[in-house]
């Protein structure tokens, strides 16, 4: 028997397995790698984090309710380009101005939130309302949302952001811009809904055992509804987000952003049969991708190495999933 | 004894497709009373449990609920009026911690800045701690992820959980298929302790001696129709086997249940 202090000890370590991780490729990094350590470093791996961070965050709580969500790329997608074409002023932009001038950067993130709602929404309605699998749904979605964002832009590009917007994405607070500090409070946020608040409790209690969770009560169908809701508008935030950071959108932006959200989600801990995960560890699962990502570039290794790396990676995150349990069931 | 009538059944049938589970199964629970429900595998007792909790509508028939004739939609709703279901299969979610469990549902709220609901972890884990300790039941950390407990602590949860809610009609489906002889007995003790409130409680068992234990009447459902539905006290382990396989005395069923839907 090992002594409730050790298990707790054990139990810690095991919880927060991604964030030891995290300090430890930081810091061998910051050894072995050359420049590295350098606050401008560390400034551009948050920055790096915020896109795929916020998809992250709504796909984690999918999956954490026992859901799948594939659409979440192509959904930043079109919220990117919906606001790049009403607020941008080259290209396929509509050039629309508000006055007063600071009325855009509400506006536009409403505009986003609502676009990426009603693809959410979309999701919901095939696979609470009509009992379609979810992973087939949504990856309908991930193809034929991504199509329209092609359709409407005739594969061409908004350029040239309205300035209020830009403002958004150029100014620093404490060497990271502030779209990093809009990921960072989307991760604050939504790990206390998730782990404070009946709603929080009753996601995971239905990832855990969706039957129990309905016999006791719980509007399960109601609850997954709002999660793929939810998972959408983040998904918007983090387009609108996308947006704003690159001045403008093309057909194709963020393409490939939803494997490194599932690659974070998984690596965060978050276990792909629902119940388990927290978003902090999410957070760190980013943080470490954008770490090795930024190793890579600064050894000037070829940029394919990271995908193969990544690949890897989310191999041995599972693979650590496994064994965390056996480590578990030996202190219990 | 006589107890005031709580739930009454009438006439309750049940067809999956072409196979009928349920070809009218009429009997009475009180306040205050214990009704063993006995019966072989498939014989319909799941069934008929989950039609009272609202797990399932029944096909046909009439059901009267503390004086109001009803059926529930959703066991939601059975459980807003006071129907608490303990079933076969644990109601638990493992990955969540014992308080989590115990609280399913219906988690205590303090409100922050006059609408974030937040949970009262604290106090629901006193409340827990106390629940647990008045049972006799002990769980080493309340924070564990019940995932983590053995298959008896897991039913002490479940039947500690349904014993804290109360409620009016409490249904049990077989609750001690995992417990140990110690456990077992505090459970009978814990229904005797729940009737004696004035709760009505149905037990689905297939331990004859638990029945005897713990019952005031013995229903037995034989092949979806009331083979039996004796005082206990005027029956015998043997003619309750007899009941339930189907060589009874006929005579004595059609006694206590002289409309009753044998042939």
């Amino acid at each position: 028997m090992t002594s409730p202090r050790q298990r707790a000890i054990a139990e810690f370590i095991l919880d927060h397995l991604v964030w030891f991780m995290l300090a430890v490729v930081l810091i061998a990094f910051s050894i072995f790698v050359p420049n590295f350590f350098q606050i401008g470093i560390f400034a551009n791996i948050v920055e790096q984090s915020t896109f795929v961070g916020v998809m992250a965050i709504g796909l984690a709580i999918v999956i954490i309710a026992g859901h799948m969500d594939l659409s979440v790329e192509s959904t930043a997608a079109l919220a990117a380009m919906i606001t790049g074409i009403l607020f941008c002023s080259r290209g396929i932009g509509m050039g629309l101005t508000l006055t007063p001038e600071w009325l855009v950067i509400p506006v536009s993130l409403i505009i986003s939130l609502a676009v990426g709602g009603l693809i959410g929404c979309l999701n919901g309605v095939f696979t609470i309302r009509l009992r379609m699998n979810a992973f087939i749904v949504t990856l309908a979605s991930y193809i034929w949302v991504r199509g329209l964002v092609v359709a409407v832009s005739g594969g061409r590009s908004a350029q040239d952001l309205a300035p209020s917007l830009r403002i958004v994405g150029i100014q620093q607070l404490l060497y990271v811009p502030l779209i990093a500090w809009i990921a960072i409070l989307c991760f604050i946020v939504f790990s206390f809904i998730m782990q404070r608040t009946p709603f929080g409790r009753h996601i995971t209690l239905i990832g855990g055992n969706a039957v129990a969770a309905f016999r006791a009560g719980i509007k399960v169908d109601r609850l997954m509804f709002i999660s793929f809701i939810l998972a959408g508008a983040i998904a918007g935030l983090a387009g609108w987000l996308l947006a704003i950071r690159t001045s403008g959108a093309t057909a194709n932006l963020g393409t490939g952003m939803l494997f490194n959200a599932f690659a974070a989600v998984v690596i965060g801990g978050v276990s792909l049969k629902g119940g388990v995960g927290k978003l902090p560890g999410v957070y760190a699962g980013v943080l470490l991708l954008s770490s090795i990502h930024t190793a890579i570039n600064l050894m000037g290794l070829p940029a394919h190495y990271t995908q193969v790396i990544l690949g890897l990676l989310v191999l041995a995150a599972v693979l650590l999933d496994t064994l965390k349990l056996q480590i578990r069931q030996r202190f219990a | 004894m006589s107890f005031p009538t709580l739930l009454e059944l009438d006439d309750i049938r049940m067809n999956f497709g072409a196979i009928e589970a349920l070809r009218g199964v009429s009997f009475k629970v009180g306040k205050g009373e214990v009704v063993a429900l006995l019966g072989d595998n498939g014989a319909g007792k799941s069934t008929l449990v989950k039609i009272i909790s609202g797990g399932l509508k029944a096909s046909a028939g009439r059901m009267v609920f503390d004086g109001e004739e009803r059926f529930f939609p959703t066991p939601a709703e059975a459980k807003a009026q006071g129907i608490e279901t303990v079933y076969q299969d644990l109601s638990l979610c493992t990955n969540v911690d014992v308080v989590g469990n115990f609280f399913m549902g219906r988690e205590m709220v303090k409100t922050w800045l006059g609408f974030i609901p937040v949970l009262r972890e604290k106090e629901m884990e006193a409340v827990v701690a106390q629940a647990l300790k008045n049972a006799g039941t002990r769980i080493p950390s309340l924070r564990t992820n019940v995932e983590h407990l053995s298959g008896g602590q897991r039913q002490a949860i479940e039947l500690n959980r349904f014993a804290h809610w109360g409620g009016k009609l409490v249904l049990l489906d077989e609750p001690f298929a995992a417990l140990g002889v110690e456990q077992t007995r505090r459970g009978l003790d814990l229904i005797r302790r729940i009737a004696g409130q004035g709760i009505g409680v149905i037990v689905i068992t297939h331990i004859m001696q638990q029945a005897f234990q713990v019952a005031d009447r013995i229903v037995v459902i034989r092949q979806g129709r009331v083979a039996g539905d004796v005082p206990t006290g005027d029956t015998s382990p043997d003619k309750v086997v007899g009941l339930i396989t189907g060589e009874a005395v006929i005579g004595q069923a059609q006694e206590t249940r002289p409309n009753g839907p044998i042939h």
